[in-house]
C-alpha cells in the first residue's frame, strides 16, 4: 500500500483536474449533497425533540453517528469512486485497462474515479462531527484522533462490502438490483440507532450487512475510548478488507473481458 | 529464447443462455442453461524479440482473446504461454513493466484531460523518473507528430490523432514488446498510413517487438514480416508475408488492350473471360492450372497489343481464399 | 380491431373529436407499452420491491421501541399499527414513482429533446404516460410485499374504504409529483447540474412530506408549515387517508392537491412553452 501511495496521489490528482473541467457541476453537487444530508438530519431533530431518546440513543449520538458515516462514506466514495460501479466495470469488460498496467487491479480500478457528490458527504460529515464535539463539550485532540481512525475503518468496511457484493458479478453476471439493494441496505442500517435491533438482527449487522462497522461501532468509539471496541474496529476492517481482496481476485480468474460480449451479440 | 512463446493455448467462455420473455427469465433463474464457446482452440506459435508479427482473422476469430491472455487480462482455460520469460496471468504486474498494449476499442487516455496529463500519470504508474519521462515524452511527441496535440483535451482530438497519442502513451516506459489490438479500427486511409509509418519507425529505432491484430490486411501487409492467420480459434496459416503472397498469387487478373478490333467470340483455353469489348478484354485464370506463358503468347498472337496489365490479388483476397479452403477442409 | 374501427368512424364524424380520441389513444398506447416492458423483467420488479421490506422492518423496530418508551397506546391519535400502515403506504407511493427528472434532464442535455419536441405528441404528457405504466406495476409490487410484511409485524390492514380512498388520492399525488419532476428536469435548460435539486426535493418529501414520520407527530407550528406546502399532499395525504378514511378527509386532501396541481401544472406548462420557443430560436 505504502509503495503505491505516490501512484494513488497521482491518480487522485488526475481525478481532481478532471473534475475541475466541470467545476460548476462539481460544486453544485457538493453543496447539494450537503444540503440533502442536512435536510435528512432534520427528521432526527424533530424526532428527538418529541421522543428525547430511543433506548439510550439521543440526538447527540445521532450527530456523532452522522459524522462518522458521512465522513467515511464521503471519503470512501470520493477516493474510490468506482466502488459504486464496479459491477458494470466487470460486466462490460472495462477491467482490461487496469489489467494491462503494472499496478494492483482492484486498487487502481477503485481509485480511478471520484464521485463529486461524495465531497459533499465528506464535508457534511466533518461538520456533523464538529457540531457533535461542540455540543457534547468534550472535544479533545484524542477525540479527533479517534474520529480519524473511526472514519478510516468506516471507509475500509464500506468499500470492502461494496467490492464483495459486486465481485459476485464474476459469477452471476451483472445484477444491478442486487447491488442497489445491498447498497441501500448498508447505508440505511448504518444511519439508524443500533439499539433498535435485537440479537439476531445485530449479528446480521456485524456480518452479512456490516453496517455496525460503518456506523454505530465507530461512532461510539469516537465518543469514548474503549479497548474492546478498538480491537473490534481494527479486526473487522482487516477481515472485511482481506475477504474483499480475496474474493475479487478469485473472481478475476473468471473475468471474461469485453470480447465475450461482442461474440454473444 | 523467443520473446513470446505459446503452446496449446485454449480459452473457453461459458455464457448463460436466456430464453426470451417471462417464462425464460424464470426458467433461467432455477435452471440456467449454459453455452460454451471456444474462443481459442489450442494454438501454438513463437515470436522473436524485435519481430513484427501480424495476427489476422475475422471478428470473433480469437485474436483479441489471445492478446488478452498474453497481457494477463484473461486466464486461459488450458495451455502454456510465456512472454519475456514470464507467465502473463501469474506475473501480470511484473510483465506489465516490460510490455505496452493498445486496445483500439478501449481508450486508455483520460477523456476529459489533455493527453499530457495521462502521460504524467503513466509516469507514476510505471515508476519513471521525472526527467527521463520529460525526455521520453519529447522524443515520442516528435516521432508521432503530436507535439501540438498534447495540451488539448482528448475528447477534442480526431480519432487518428487520439490513436497516435494512445500508441505513444503505451511506449512511455520503453516496452520490449508492443501488443496492438485493432489499432487502426475506425481510422481513415491517411490516418492508418501515418500510424503504420510511426509504428514501423519505433520498431527500427528501438527494436520494440510488435504483435499486431487487425482485420484489415493492409495493416499487416504494410507492417509485418510474418503473419499468422487465425479463424474460428485455430491457426489456419502461418508464414512470411512475402511467401504468403507468392504461394497464393496463383490467380492472375489480366487486362489487355489491342490496336485493332477483336472478334466478338474471343476466348482462350483455361481462361475465364470477365469482359470482352471491341478493343480489349478483362480475364482471370489460375496459374497452377493454366501456365502464364502460353496465355501471354496467345494474347500476343491475337493481334497488335496496345497494353497488358497482369495484377496479383490483394492480401485481402488471398486471406479470403485461405478461409474458404479451411472451411472446405472442415466439411 | 374494434378501437381502430371506432377511430375511423369518429374521423368521419368530425376531426375535433377524432383528434382528442386519437391523442388519448396515443398516450394510452405509450402507457401500455411501458407496462408490458416492465412486466418483461419480473426479477427487476421484485428486486425493486425488496427495499420496502428493509424500510418496514427498520421502522417497526424504531416505532415499537418509541411507542414502548412513551407507554401510550396511541400517539397523536395513531396506534403503532396505524403508524406502520401509514408508513407502508407512504413508502409505497415514494418507492414506486419513477425518476422522470433524470430522464428529462438527460434528454435536455444531450439535445434529443429537440427531436422529441417535433414528434406529434406532447413531450410532457408522453413522459407522464410512460412513467405511469412503470409506476403502477411497481406500486402493486410494493403494496403486496409491504402489506405482507406489515401484516405479519403489526396486525391487519385498514378496511376497504382506506384502500379505495387512498387509491384516488395516490393518482393525484403522482400527478403532483410529476409536476415537480418535470420542473427539475426542465431546469436543465438553465443549469448544468440538476442532481442537487432532485436530492433536495426528495428530502423535502422525506421530512415535510411525512415519509419517515406522520406529520401529526410534529410540533404544532411545524405541522402548520407542512400542511401549507405541497409536499404533504404527495405523501402524507394519501397515507393518512389510508389509515383513517373519511369523506371529509378525502375532500380536504383532494382540495389541497387540486390547488397545488393548478399552481405547478401552470408552471410546468409555461416553462415548457418557454423552452420550446427557446429551442425553436436556438435550434437545440
Amino acid at each position: 500500500m505504502i509503495r503505491h501511495l505516490p501512484f494513488l496521489l497521482a491518480l487522485w490528482k488526475a481525478n481532481l483536474i478532471s473534475a475541475m473541467e466541470y467545476r460548476v457541476s462539481f460544486l453544485t453537487q457538493m453543496v447539494g449533497m450537503m444540503l440533502n444530508n442536512a435536510f435528512y438530519f432534520v427528521f432526527w431533530i424533530i424526532f428527538f425533540d418529541r421522543f428525547e431518546q430511543v433506548q439510550g440513543w439521543n440526538l447527540l449520538d445521532m450527530f456523532f453517528l452522522f459524522g462518522v458515516v458521512a465522513t467515511g462514506f464521503g471519503a470512501g466514495t470520493y477516493l474510490f469512486g468506482n466502488a459504486l460501479r464496479l459491477s458494470s466495470l466487470i460486466a462490460e469488460g472495462q477491467l482490461d485497462y487496469y489489467l494491462s498496467l503494472p499496478r494492483p487491479v482492484l486498487l487502481h480500478a477503485l481509485a480511478s474515479r471520484s464521485n463529486a457528490s461524495s465531497a459533499g458527504d465528506f464535508t457534511y460529515g466533518l461538520l456533523s462531527f464538529a457540531a457533535a464535539a461542540v455540543y457534547s463539550d468534550s472535544f479533545s485532540g484524542l477525540m479527533l484522533l479517534r474520529f480519524l481512525l473511526a472514519s478510516l475503518a468506516a471507509v475500509a468496511v464500506l468499500i470492502s462490502f461494496l467490492v464483495l457484493v459486486q465481485s459476485l458479478t464474476f459469477w452471476i453476471g451483472n445484477a444491478p438490483m442486487l447491488t442497489q439493494n445491498a447498497f441501500n441496505a448498508i447505508i440505511t442500517f448504518s444511519l439508524y440507532p443500533i439499539t433498535l435491533f435485537d440479537g439476531t438482527a445485530k449479528l446480521l449487522l456485524f456480518t452479512l450487512v456490516p453496517a455496525a462497522f460503518i456506523g454505530a461501532l465507530p461512532a461510539e468509539f469516537v465518543r469514548q475510548f474503549d479497548l474492546g471496541q478498538l480491537a473490534q474496529i481494527c479486526g473487522g476492517s482487516a477481515i472485511f478488507l482481506s475477504l474483499a481482496v480475496f474474493v475479487f481476485h478469485r473472481g478475476l480468474r473468471r473475468y471474461e473481458s469485453g470480447n465475450a460480449i461482442q461474440v454473444r451479440t | 529464447m523467443p520473446a513470446v512463446s505459446v503452446r496449446n493455448l485454449r480459452k473457453t467462455f461459458q455464457t448463460k443462455r436466456k430464453a426470451a420473455g417471462l417464462r425464460g427469465a424464470l426458467a433461467a433463474l432455477f435452471r440456467p442453461a449454459f453455452q460454451t464457446l471456444d474462443a481459442v482452440r489450442g494454438i501454438s506459435f513463437d515470436m522473436e524479440e524485435g519481430e513484427l508479427l501480424g495476427f489476422i482473422g475475422p471478428n470473433g476469430a480469437g485474436k483479441s482473446t489471445t492478446i488478452k491472455i498474453l497481457t494477463g487480462i484473461l486466464h486461459p482455460t488450458s495451455g502454456e504461454a510465456s512472454v519475456l520469460g514470464r507467465v502473463p496471468w501469474r506475473q501480470r504486474q511484473e510483465l506489465a513493466f516490460q510490455i505496452g498494449s493498445v486496445f483500439g476499442q478501449r481508450p486508455q487516455l483520460w477523456y476529459h484531460l489533455p493527453a499530457i496529463d495521462t502521460f504524467y500519470l503513466f509516469g507514476k504508474i510505471y515508476e519513471l523518473d521525472e526527467a527521463d519521462l520529460r525526455r521520453r515524452i519529447a522524443l515520442l511527441a516528435e516521432a508521432f507528430e503530436i507535439e501540438q496535440l498534447l495540451e488539448t483535451p482528448v475528447r477534442k482530438l480526431s480519432l487518428g490523432q487520439r490513436m497516435r497519442c494512445e500508441v505513444a502513451a503505451s511506449l512511455l516506459h520503453k516496452p520490449r514488446i508492443l501488443l496492438l489490438d485493432e489499432p487502426s479500427i475506425g481510422l481513415d486511409v491517411v490516418a492508418k498510413q501515418r500510424l503504420r509509418a510511426t509504428i514501423q519507425r519505433m520498431n527500427e529505432i528501438e527494436g520494440v517487438g510488435v504483435l499486431l491484430t487487425s482485420h484489415d490486411a493492409g495493416d499487416i501487409e504494410a507492417l509485418c514480416k510474418r503473419v499468422i492467420i487465425i479463424n474460428d480459434g485455430e491457426i489456419v496459416y502461418r508464414d512470411k508475408v512475402s511467401t504468403l503472397r507468392r504461394r497464393y498469387l496463383t490467380v492472375k487478373h489480366v487486362d489487355v488492350r489491342y490496336n485493332e478490333q477483336l472478334s466478338p467470340d474471343f476466348s482462350l483455353p483455361g481462361v475465364e473471360m470477365l469482359k470482352v469489348g471491341r478493343f480489349g478484354a478483362k480475364m482471370r485464370f489460375d496459374a497452377r492450372v493454366t501456365p502464364v506463358e502460353p496465355v501471354i503468347g496467345a494474347l500476343a498472337a491475337a493481334g497488335g497489343l496496345a497494353d497488358v496489365t497482369v495484377s496479383e490479388p490483394t492480401l485481402e483476397e488471398v486471406i479470403g481464399a485461405i478461409y474458404a479452403r479451411a472451411e472446405a477442409e472442415n466439411e | 380491431m374494434s378501437s381502430r374501427a371506432a377511430r375511423t368512424r369518429s374521423a368521419a364524424t368530425g376531426w375535433r373529436r377524432a383528434s382528442i380520441k386519437a391523442s388519448a389513444g396515443k398516450y394510452w398506447a405509450v402507457f401500455r407499452t411501458q407496462l408490458v416492458n416492465s412486466l418483461a423483467y419480473p426479477m427487476d420488479l421484485l428486486g425493486r420491491s425488496l427495499l420496502i421490506v428493509l424500510f418496514m422492518w427498520i421502522f417497526m423496530n424504531l416505532w415499537r421501541v418509541t411507542y414502548g418508551s412513551t407507554g401510550a397506546r396511541s400517539i397523536a391519535g395513531l396506534t403503532l399499527a396505524d403508524t406502520m400502515w401509514y408508513l407502508m403506504m407512504a413508502e409505497a407511493v415514494m418507492l414506486s414513482k419513477r425518476e422522470l427528472s433524470d430522464t428529462i434532464t438527460e434528454q435536455v442535455k444531450d439535445g434529443s429533446v429537440a427531436y422529441l419536441l417535433n414528434k406529434p405528441f406532447n413531450f410532457i404528457l408522453y413522459h407522464f404516460a410512460a412513467g405511469l405504466g412503470d409506476t403502477i406495476l411497481a406500486f402493486a409490487g410494493n403494496l403486496a410485499i409491504g402489506s405482507a410484511v406489515v401484516w405479519l409485524m403489526a396486525g391487519p390492514p385498514p378496511g376497504l374504504a382506506g384502500w379505495l380512498l387512498a387509491a384516488v388520492a395516490v393518482v393525484f399525488a403522482w400527478l403532483l409529483d410529476f409536476c415537480f419532476s418535470a420542473l427539475i428536469g426542465l431546469s436543465a435548460f438553465v443549469v448544468e447540474e440538476t442532481n442537487a435539486f432532485r436530492w433536495i426535493y426528495q428530502k423535502l418529501l422525506l421530512v415535510l412530506g411525512g415519509l419517515l414520520i406522520p406529520l401529526d407527530f410534529f410540533p404544532a407550528w411545524l405541522q402548520t408549515v407542512a400542511f401549507n406546502l405541497p409536499f404533504a399532499w404527495i405523501i402524507y395525504g394519501p397515507a393518512r387517508l389510508f389509515v383513517d378514511p373519511s369523506l371529509t378527509r378525502l375532500g380536504a386532501v383532494l382540495t389541497q392537491q387540486a390547488i397545488w396541481l393548478a399552481v405547478f401544472g401552470c408552471a410546468v406548462w409555461l416553462i415548457y412553452r418557454w423552452a420550446v420557443a427557446r429551442l425553436a430560436v436556438n435550434g437545440g
